[in-house]
């Protein structure tokens, strides 16, 4: 059975998905200005719709493995370019997150962005099919095409409805981010052409499968992976090259924090997973325990920033940095519960790093400051705010029975166990995985990180809201609103539910996560050659591992 | 004989409609009124171009067609394709014109005309297969194009561009002239094809032959032979560089694209840009592409390209990083567009590609096509959107000039964002594909490096896109200063409509155009040679008479 098409595609739901809110934004740019409800109720329905609408990905979700809800036509034929699209484990929950936190972000951005909302609808919305696309491409040219497309709504959302350094903020999030990705934008014509070129058909293909036959000597793929890892690396960010994360993040209105750290970020983690691993099996390969080095480094040096941070919302932008070396570690490390982790934590870090920047706005909203030292006592005056907050903190420092837990917990002791000791590229181990590697070394360092992250965040919380009100500002503060309550109450319910009941999510996500490793692995064994001269196309079969007996049995037991 | 004339017929059009102008302009009472009717004689030489495109005809058809006029031009599809992109910019133009010269005074109707004529040039130049072709094409368009920059008869920049455009033009013009004497002199050929022959064969030494010395003779006159001809082959791609203003023949172009009244710019930037990248790979191609000919000419003028358009990239983004004025910028940044064309070039020979009718180099070719057409579209677009930023006396120059665009003029700051975003490159604009199909044939062609240096570019480039749209929107006009007041009419709102529905047309299915770029260099390019050829055959001369 073609994996490609495992399930049946009922209609067009993944195009709709893509293409609703961008043909809404556009809309919204011809409604009139003067009456704001209309703009609010209109973007609202929309953002929910689509949310319901996304929902359907879910049917059959369960155990299934391979690309679902496939749509595949052509584009641009003599290009090779098609419109392949497909859902799987490891997008299905990044889009489901999408389409909840748009509706939750506009609706909680109204409260506090007056001016230009028309804009500012527009800009989300287009933001929101951008980001989907980038999430189910399966053809690289639209793959990058979306990927592109997200910086500009997101460059406005920052430098127009940012704060007072917001210019400088969004060019060089912009900058940063399409420096990084014009160099995968080299690197797939690169991988187009040597297809080409060995190609019985010698016919253009920009499709993820065509291209994910390819195997290139050493220094080629070590180059090729070297361009879409920045490019990723960039976006996720990875240690050394986070600097645009704390500006953009600082300067970006709430709404716009939100969904650049809860969504936008992941596609980083995500091209990792989806497109440079995958492809570049003996590169990543080789590079891994650089890469998982990286990570540990990103989570305690975030860890160990954002502990003296005095701004709020610096804090929570490098606790972002931090929390992503786990996502990273945890795709490293390939183990079957890592990379789930890696998966559900994405998810995790999206909704209480999301939730974060929410209360952070609020206290911002009424201050206009976000000075840590500015604050105490704040458990007094707003003891809602306070409980959802120290809820949020307690996910984000993952605690049990919150998700942080279960996707922290996944990683650590998937990465425990990973074979990520360095192995001489050429020469292969016997068999199974080898414990004698250092997998342990980069658990350790994680799990120091969540210690890290415990100091940080519990003291931020000890300043805000405990202990004297010494400020006489914050005595007469106001307690969350309804907007605000509409806005954490969701995200609040997400956070417990995967932390008591993570099955309910892991169970989607598994058996493609074990496809992906599956596939790396017997793509790995394919490329390992001893010296290849040149680029060689491999055989369907190398890069197709059987289907497991137990997903099997599993899917027909459902 | 009669369908013979049909091939010229865009620009017959173009001509005829010229004189009309200029006696409807003597006899009428008042001043103006022209602009749609250039528009409309534009866009009918455009339609021309198309029903020829659509006509077809035979191999046979197109060199009886070149014969008749004496193998001077040639009426291929890469002929008709660049008419098309020519009388579609010159067409937006003289729309852009209508506005903006009744807005600034400047309303007289020598400007149309000139325009009119200067695109004819344009199309001689596009179409030209013959050195004499080639030099009156380039002047035609020339003197139009002086005449059309020094414009702005009050203003003393207008004056000192069309100066400066005007004495380097002239050099330039001489330089190409020379290189042409220089291989008229070699082969006594001044066609192309008659010139790609006479080169590829080897010096003729039987008329010498058995005398003392005769065989070192003629390796020397061998030698100086395949000098001589890269000496005239660089002069003439400085002469043609010199039109698109690549560097180092670039310094004119900030000057002379800020003095001209910016219809007359953006005419400049896109139709004598595209109408000099045609002739350039006409004469390159045709004459120094050939694979038989000398190995040292096949690998010359690759390198030489690729020098100029890493020069043109590099140095035209750097200075427009420094720009305060829009319009500087925009000169700048055509610079460094005329380097991303250029590196596509660089690919387009492989000379053994070219031989065997391959792919490599009809796609860089046809890459090459396709950005002339889509930076047509998107810089006509750029420069409109800059016109309609400003008023007579309140212009919209300088980047200050833009600030908060966005609140007073909504539908222009989205429409320069838009057209900004294009030349920056970023998808779904037509800019990106274009940009795309550049990267992809010197990828294609072994110029990894190439690639890389035009993606590092665009990343410069980037910032100064981006700031003209960071001053839209993001920052609020300086109290007390000047506002650039923005203007409406409808031949303005017509063009950048129909620019902004083509850069997104053409981004989201390039599929058909750049079909047509890939027919139009797969039909021409190469045979371009062999018809003509084999007619003056009996006329050609024994190589090197000077030697004798």
């Amino acid at each position: 059975m073609d994996s490609t098409t495992a399930a049946a595609a009922p209609g067009h739901l993944l195009s709709v998905l893509i293409w609703l809110p961008a043909i809404a934004g556009l809309f919204v740019l011809f409604l009139p200005r003067q009456s704001p409800g209309l703009l609010r109720a209109f973007a609202l329905i929309v953002g929910l719709f689509e949310f319901g609408k996304s929902l359907q990905l879910l049917i059959g979700s369960d155990y299934a493995r391979g690309f679902r809800f496939v749509e595949n036509v052509e584009w641009i034929p003599s290009m090779g370019i098609r419109y392949h699209v497909g859902v799987d484990g490891l997008s299905l929950w990044m889009i489901i997150l999408t389409t909840f936190l748009t509706p939750l972000v506009l609706y909680v951005s109204f409260g506090s962005i007056k001016a230009r909302q028309k804009e500012y609808i527009a800009a989300m919305l287009i933001l929101q099919s951008a980001m989907i696309g980038a999430f189910v491409a399966l053809d690289l040219f639209l793959f990058y095409v979306f990927w592109e497309l997200m910086l500009v709504p997101m460059y406005l959302i920052i430098g127009v409805f940012g704060g007072p350094n917001r210019v400088y903020a969004a060019v060089k999030f912009f900058i940063y981010t399409f420096a990084g990705s014009i160099f995968m934008l080299v690197a797939i014509v690169y991988m187009v052409v040597t297809f080409k070129e060995l190609d019985p058909s010698h016919r253009y293909s920009f499709d993820y499968f065509d291209l994910m036959r390819l195997g290139f000597p050493r220094w080629t793929e070590l180059a090729l992976f070297g361009a879409f890892a920045v490019s990723f690396a960039i976006k996720v960010p990875m240690f050394p090259l986070h600097t645009w994360l704390p500006d953009a993040h600082t300067e970006a209105p709430t709404g716009g924090s939100m969904i650049l750290a809860a969504v936008m970020l992941k596609l980083g983690t995500y091209g990792f997973m989806r497109f440079a691993m995958p492809f570049f099996p003996g590169a990543s390969h080789m590079v891994g325990p650089t890469i998982a080095g990286l990570a540990c480094a990103g989570i305690l040096y975030g860890a160990a920033v954002a502990w003296r941070q005095k701004d709020f919302k610096k804090l929570v932008a490098y606790s972002s940095v931090s929390h992503l070396g786990f996502v990273m570690l945890g795709i490293i490390a390939r183990t079957p519960a890592a990379a789930t982790g890696a998966v559900l934590q994405s998810v995790n870090h999206g909704l209480s790093t999301g939730a974060l920047f929410l209360l952070v706005g609020v206290i911002y909203d009424r201050r206009h400051t976000r000075d840590l030292s500015e604050f105490g006592g704040l458990a007094k005056v707003m003891p809602k705010y306070a409980v959802f907050f120290i809820l949020v903190t307690m996910s984000s420092i993952g605690l049990p029975f919150t998700n942080g837990f279960v996707g922290e917990f996944l990683i650590i002791t998937g990465s425990f166990t990973a074979d990520l000791l360095r192995i001489p590229y050429h020469v292969e181990r016997s068999s199974g995985p080898s414990f004698v590697g250092l997998g342990p070394l980069y658990a350790g360092l994680a799990a120091l990180g969540v210690l890290f992250g415990a100091i940080y965040m519990l003291e931020a919380v000890q300043k805000v809201f405990w202990g004297p009100i010494n400020n006489p500002k914050n005595r007469k503060l106001k307690d969350l609103n309804e907007r605000e309550l509409v806005g954490l109450i969701p995200l609040s319910i997400m956070i417990l539910w995967i932390g008591l009941r993570p099955q309910d999510f892991t169970k989607s996500i598994e058996p493609d996560v074990q496809g992906w490793i599956d596939q790396y692995e017997q793509k790995r064994q394919a490329v390992t050659r001893p010296l290849a001269p040149r680029a060689y196309l491999l055989s369907e079969s190398d890069i197709r591992p059987a289907p497991r007996r137990e997903a099997r049995a599993a899917q027909q037991a459902h | 004989m009669k369908d013979l004339l049909l091939y010229l017929l865009p620009i017959v059009i173009l001509t005829v409609g010229g004189f009309t102008m200029m006696l409807v302009d003597a006899f009428q009472k008042e001043e103006g009124g022209l602009s749609v009717p250039t528009a409309m004689l534009h866009f009918a030489a455009a339609a021309a171009a198309l029903a020829l495109w659509s006509r077809g005809g035979s191999a046979d058809d197109l060199a009886r067609a070149q014969i008749a006029f004496n193998g001077w031009l040639a009426f291929d599809r890469t002929t008709l394709f660049l008419d098309f992109v020519i009388a579609l910019g010159g067409g937006l133009a003289s729309l852009l014109a209508g506005s903006y010269l009744e807005e600034h005074r400047l309303e007289r109707g020598e400007f149309y005309t000139l325009l009119t004529f200067a695109s004819t040039g344009c199309m001689m130049l596009a179409g030209a297969t013959d050195l004499i072709m080639v030099f009156i094409g380039l002047e035609t368009l020339s003197l139009g194009v002086y005449a059309l920059t020094g414009f702005r008869r009050t203003s003393a920049r207008s004056q000192e561009g069309a100066l400066k455009y005007f004495l380097l033009g002239s050099f330039a013009a001489a330089l190409l002239l020379y290189g042409s004497a220089l291989l008229y002199g070699m082969t006594g050929h001044t066609d192309l094809a008659g010139i790609r022959e006479a080169l590829s064969r080897p010096v003729d030494g039987a008329a010498i032959a058995g005398q003392e010395g005769a065989q070192q003779f003629v390796a020397i006159q061998q030698t100086v032979r395949d000098r001589v001809s890269i000496l005239a082959m660089v002069m003439i791609v400085a002469g043609l560089a010199f039109k698109v203003g690549s560097v180092p023949f670039h310094m004119w172009v900030p000057d002379a694209y800020e003095g001209a009244p910016t219809p007359a710019t953006a005419y400049m930037a896109v139709v004598v840009k595209a109408a000099a990248f045609g002739a350039m790979l006409r004469v390159l191609v045709g004459v120094f592409g050939d694979p038989s000919g000398s190995a040292s000419l096949a690998g010359g003028w690759p390198g030489l390209l690729a020098w100029l358009a890493v020069l043109s990239m590099l140095v035209g983004n750097l200075i427009a990083l420094a720009q305060s004025s829009v319009k500087r910028m925009l000169a700048y940044s055509s610079i460094s567009h005329g380097g991303y064309i250029l590196a596509a070039f660089v690919v387009t020979p492989r000379a053994e590609e070219m031989a065997g009718g391959g792919s490599i180099g009809q796609g860089a070719a046809a890459a090459v096509l396709f950005y002339l057409l889509a930076y047509t579209v998107s810089n006509i677009g750029a420069f409109g959107a800059l016109i309609a930023a400003g008023r007579r006396g309140k212009e919209a120059v300088s980047y200050e000039d833009l600030a908060g665009l966005g609140k007073r003029h909504p539908a222009a700051a989205l429409a320069l964002s838009f057209f900004v975003l294009s030349l920056a490159g970023m998808p779904p604009t037509v800019g990106f594909f274009a940009k795309y199909n550049v990267i992809r044939s010197a990828v294609e062609a072994g110029y990894s490096w190439l690639a890389l240096a035009v993606v590092i570019n665009s990343a410069i480039g980037l910032y100064y896109y981006l700031r003209v749209m960071v001053k839209m929107y993001m920052t609020d006009p300086a109290p007390g200063a000047v506002r650039a007041e923005p203007m409406d009419s409808p031949g303005l709102t017509l063009t950048l409509i129909a620019s902004a529905a083509m850069v997104l047309a053409l981004g989201l299915m390039p599929q058909r155009f750049y079909d047509y770029a890939l027919e139009a260099v797969k039909l021409s390019v190469a045979p371009v040679a062999a018809a003509p050829a084999a007619a003056d055959a009996p006329a050609a001369a024994p190589s090197a008479p000077s030697a004798r």
